[in-house]
């Protein structure tokens, strides 16, 4: 699955999976302050759901932007590594969330067979991303004690934070990064350039 | 110690942990972890103690969490208290400290792994241990080397951004707009260096083949799996002691 | 010595007008060779052809965009592998074909050092980063731990053994580099730009080596430089490549900076200090900027400094020091690296507070400024333009704090269009700031401070690897700037942009060890020391340079 990628691919995907790690303890960090404030107000359980979507952000990039089997997985694993050795608090757990959570955005272009990188589909990603950690939660994290209005309440604001969050943010981030010139050796980077040929053809 | 042994001597009894739902089990390992990690005197007092305390207040917040909004299932018991629509029952105070021990316990083992272990003899177990090809081995670490350079860059974009003004901006444009201020940078600098990189590494004749010898080799010894015996053989004891208290609780399930 | 010798023996033949070259061995044979990346229509390289032999130092000199860098790449086998790209023509190692070579092959006989010092490792530790190196080279695991001693010593680096990297200055990581690619043994050592991101004290002591290592090791030597001075000492041949990726010149560097000086003063390359002369511009520079110095003696002060001290954790960066900085004057802040130049602009820029004691500005101090009112009158230009750059394309870029004061739509305008125009970005005003080449980010970023016109203007190592051009351009607008009565205070280590600065101050220890004119400085020989200061050579050349372009 991965003889084909080059190792300047394999670096900046390393460098993408470190800006994330680092983002995604920022992120815990936040939204843990989030929760104990909400806490009294009984809106507790759905502090991290809002934002849940930006820790599949990084895997989103790297897959919209190298397109190759595989990127998505890598990338959540190594940044869940990152965040943990940033010291970020999840310890070991984090490398198995990282690791479905890449799943999951791989799972949205393994059924379009890698040919499909349009906005749909990373949104779709997003969502398949936000039911496989929703499901590992309800056993890793215990989420099943909690009553079930309160988990279909979790999971659709997850859902929509995944398509939201990871999905639209993440094309637009790279797609900003792609106008800067620096993805010019990647997939992503060739096809902006393409389009930008034809436009002026 | 070997790392990669090292991974699944906290990943494996990290996931059996999440299988326990009693307040005991989570409480005795924990218990038996702060010994280890405190006694084995690798780790530095005063910073372990500091990331500690923060921690202790973000596992409370997950115990408190959990208390509250638990299920039916586990709210069973006599009220403790009620405080406007909040419910406290003995049951959701047992989930709560449950949740709460296991996330210390979490707290503890990452903090076990993270100052004892170096991150090139990481990649390299992963190479001899795991088998990963070089290229992404070699590949992670260059990778990596940049945190370092990402925290200065930080900072400078900072300054930066408040000579120009940037902070002025405001409402939700604003801030996907400082969102973007901060990343794209940092990413478009990262992904030029990674470039660079690759190349230099190329030049020095990197193939990314298994044709080349190692520095640092790692082995796994009898002291590894001695280690790794014991971390899962406490899990072992203490949810032998809970059930013999009366307390254990896989899932649902009362023993 | 015997290398001088020889060197002396081919500057004779080469007097007389024998072809000496013939008497080498070939090592690398470049024919017909060009290239173009798969996105451009024009190559970047075209129909080269050139020859070079065994123990032989060759300087490759170009403008920016020239393909230097590419040739470098190219040389090494690695594309189009690294890079797609098309070619024609051959490039041969010793007889045989780079091209038609598995990736690996040559790259262990042609080693490489970079120019930037941050990206040129993947380990954490130095005797990782070297063992790297003898890994790929498959060298058994029990001979590795002498090797790298070994090369340490011979870089002067042998305390350095079990540091990590990220933690070394940037001329150490540079000598790291060298060493890592000299355990390859190579034939061939290319320098593709090595120095340019060094201060000047750095640059002299990996120049030094250099010459002791090729004199030592008899390789062949290819250097990549936009500056030949430094290297002038060692180098037996210089190449002139031109804008459009064409060999103009190739020639020994006497002739190369005689009988050819018009040839590659046109391609936009300084002539080194020894081979230029001055010239009736240079007076008149000279003469008029001596003028506006003693008018600005008189002048008011603009910033004052009252005993500020700065401490970093623990650490005092800066002790009670005082300054009184005159209108209208253009000053430089000297010092080694870690001197605390940098803190001090930002402590100016009140970006940082001081740990004690105050900063005024216009008689003011600056916490009780209004923030956007600082920001119009007091400029700051960073060190890496990118830093800077917060909005997508060019044009919003000049135009983001007068959207944020809410100017009129046609102050905008006016502004943007001069600006674009005075820094020729005119045919640039869509284009994303990332994608612009290194001399249109640092003009740019000159111009975002100058939306308004500020009072004061703070620039952090304006010229800091920048080329010839950029820089004489740069120190072009700095005395437009000055001429408009705006002050002007750099932080550099290029000192011949202190030499014509109207006063200098010095940093050593946290302290201000000199402050006046730049011509008795030069005649401090302990302070120069100390603070890793050198003489400019020629200072009277950087003023004719800007005559030029003006």
């Amino acid at each position: 699955m991965t003889k084909n990628w080059k190792l300047k691919e394999i670096v900046m995907l390393s460098i993408i999976s470190v800006v994330a790690g680092v983002l995604y303890m920022f992120f815990v960090l936040f939204a843990s302050t989030l929760r104990n404030v909400l806490t009294p107000i009984g809106l507790a359980p759905f502090s991290f759901e809002f934002v849940f979507g930006l820790w599949f952000i990084g895997s989103v990039v790297a897959m919209y932007i190298i397109r190759k089997p595989g990127a998505a997985l890598f990338t959540g694993i190594i940044s869940a590594g990152v965040e943990i050795l940033a010291g970020g608090p999840g310890g070991a757990k984090v490398l198995i969330i990282g690791l479905i959570q890449g799943a999951g955005i791989e799972t949205a272009f393994l059924l379009t067979k890698y040919n499909n990188y349009r906005l749909g589909i990373l949104i779709l990603s997003g969502m398949i991303a936000a039911i496989y950690s929703f499901v590992y939660q309800l056993f890793a994290s215990g989420n099943l004690d909690l009553a079930p209005s309160v988990l279909i309440g979790m999971l659709s604001i997850r859902l929509i934070s995944g398509a939201l969050l990871s999905g639209v943010l993440g094309k637009w981030i790279a797609d900003k990064l792609a106008c800067t010139g620096v993805l010019d050796g990647y997939a992503l980077g060739k096809e902006v350039r393409k389009k930008r040929e034809q436009d002026a053809a | 110690m070997n790392p990669v042994m090292k991974l699944l001597a906290i990943l494996v009894p990290g996931l059996c942990l999440s299988l326990f739902y009693d307040w005991f089990t989570p409480l005795f390992y924990f218990v038996f972890l702060l010994c280890m990690t405190f006694g084995y005197g690798k780790i530095p007092l005063r910073k372990g103690l500091k990331i500690f305390a923060l921690f202790l207040f973000l596992s409370f917040g997950f115990g408190w969490t959990a208390a509250l909004y638990a299920n039916d299932s586990f709210t069973g018991g006599d009220v403790l208290f009620t405080f406007g629509w909040m419910t406290l029952t003995t049951g959701g105070l047992q989930t709560g400290l449950s949740i709460m021990f296991r996330s210390l316990c979490f707290l503890m083992m990452s903090m076990m792994f993270i100052f004892t272990t170096d991150t090139t003899q990481l990649m390299m177990s992963f190479i001899h241990q795991c088998k990963l090809p070089p290229k992404f081995a070699y590949g992670i670490i260059a990778g990596y080397r940049f945190l370092p350079v990402f925290q200065h860059e930080f900072q400078l974009l900072q300054k930066a951004h408040q000579i120009r003004g940037v902070d002025r901006m405001r409402g939700i444009k604003g801030k996907m707009h400082r969102f973007q201020r901060y990343s794209i940078p940092l990413l478009a600098n990262g992904i030029r260096k990674a470039e660079r990189v690759a190349i230099a590494m190329e030049s020095k004749g990197f193939t990314g083949d298994r044709n080349r010898t190692y520095y640092h080799r790692t082995y796994v010894t009898a002291r590894d799996w001695i280690f790794f015996a014991m971390m899962v053989g406490m899990l072992g004891v203490g949810a032998f002691i809970s059930y013999k208290l009366g307390y254990l609780k896989v899932f649902h399930k009362q023993f | 010595m015997n290398k001088m010798l020889h060197k002396r023996v081919n500057g004779d033949e080469h007097a007389n007008g024998s072809n000496w070259r013939e008497t080498k061995r070939p090592l690398v044979t470049i024919e017909n060779f060009s290239f173009a990346y798969e996105s451009l229509e024009e190559a970047v390289l075209r129909e080269l052809d050139v020859t070079l032999y065994e123990n032989e130092v060759t300087l490759l000199m170009g403008p920016s965009g020239s393909g230097k860098s590419t040739l470098s790449l190219c040389l090494n086998g690695l594309y189009p592998e690294a890079v797609e790209g098309e070619t024609a023509g051959s490039i041969r190692f010793r007889g045989e074909h780079l091209q038609d070579s598995p990736a690996g092959t040559w790259s262990k006989q042609i080693g490489v050092v970079f120019q930037d010092p941050e990206a040129q490792f993947c380990m954490i530790h130095v005797a990782d980063e070297l063992a790297f190196t003898l890994e790929n080279m498959a060298i058994k695991e029990q001979e590795m731990d002498e090797k790298i001693d070994e090369v340490l010593l011979l870089v002067g680096m042998e305390k350095y053994k079990h540091r990590k990297l990220h933690e070394l200055s940037g001329g150490e990581k540079q000598k790291i580099a060298l060493a890592a690619v000299l355990l390859l043994e190579p034939t061939l050592l290319i320098l593709d730009e090595a120095t340019v991101n060094l201060d000047p004290h750095a640059t002299e002591s990996f120049i030094n080596l250099i010459q002791h290592i090729q004199e030592e090791r008899q390789m062949s030597v290819f250097i990549i430089d936009h500056q030949a001075d430094a290297w002038l000492n060692m180098t037996d041949r210089v190449l002139l490549l031109g804008k459009n990726g064409r060999l103009l010149q190739d020639a020994s560097p006497e002739e190369m900076f005689t009988t050819y000086k018009a040839q590659v003063k046109e391609a936009g390359i300084f002539i080194p200090k020894k081979f230029s002369s001055h010239s009736f511009g240079a007076c008149l520079y000279t003469r008029s900027s001596t003028q506006n110095r003693n008018e600005a003696k008189d002048a008011e002060t603009v910033m004052r400094l009252e005993h500020v001290t700065y401490k970093r954790k623990t650490r005092t960066i800066l002790k009670q020091i005082h300054m009184d900085i005159p209108k209208g004057a253009f000053i430089s802040i000297l010092g080694r690296n870690g001197a605390g130049k940098s803190t001090l602009l930002e402590l100016m820029a009140g970006i940082i507070p001081p740990t004690k004691g105050k900063v005024y500005f216009q008689h003011r101090p600056l916490q009780k400024w209004k923030e956007t009112k600082l920001r119009q009158q007091l400029g700051f230009v960073f060190q890496n333009p990118e830093h800077q750059f917060i909005t997508d394309t060019v044009y919003d870029e000049l135009v983001f704090s007068m959207r944020l004061n809410e100017e009129p739509r046609e102050k905008m305008e006016a502004t943007a269009t001069y600006l674009l125009e005075h820094f020729q970005l005119e045919s640039e005003k869509y284009r994303n700031p990332f994608s612009l080449s290194g001399g249109q980010k640092r003009r740019l970023s000159v111009a975002t401070a100058l939306d308004d016109t500020p009072d004061m203007l703070l620039f952090d190592e304006p010229t800091f690897g920048q080329d010839a051009e950029t820089t004489a351009r740069l120190i072009h607008t700095i005395f437009e700037l000055r001429e408009k009565g705006i002050t002007i205070m750099i932080v550099t280590h290029d000192m011949d942009l202190a030499a014509i600065s109207d006063m200098v101050y010095v940093l050593h220890e946290g302290e201000i060890a000199y402050h006046g004119a730049p011509d008795t400085l030069w005649e401090q020989e302990d302070l120069l020391r100390a603070a890793h200061l050198r003489r400019p050579l020629e200072a009277k050349y950087v003023r004719q340079k800007v005559g030029e372009i003006g």
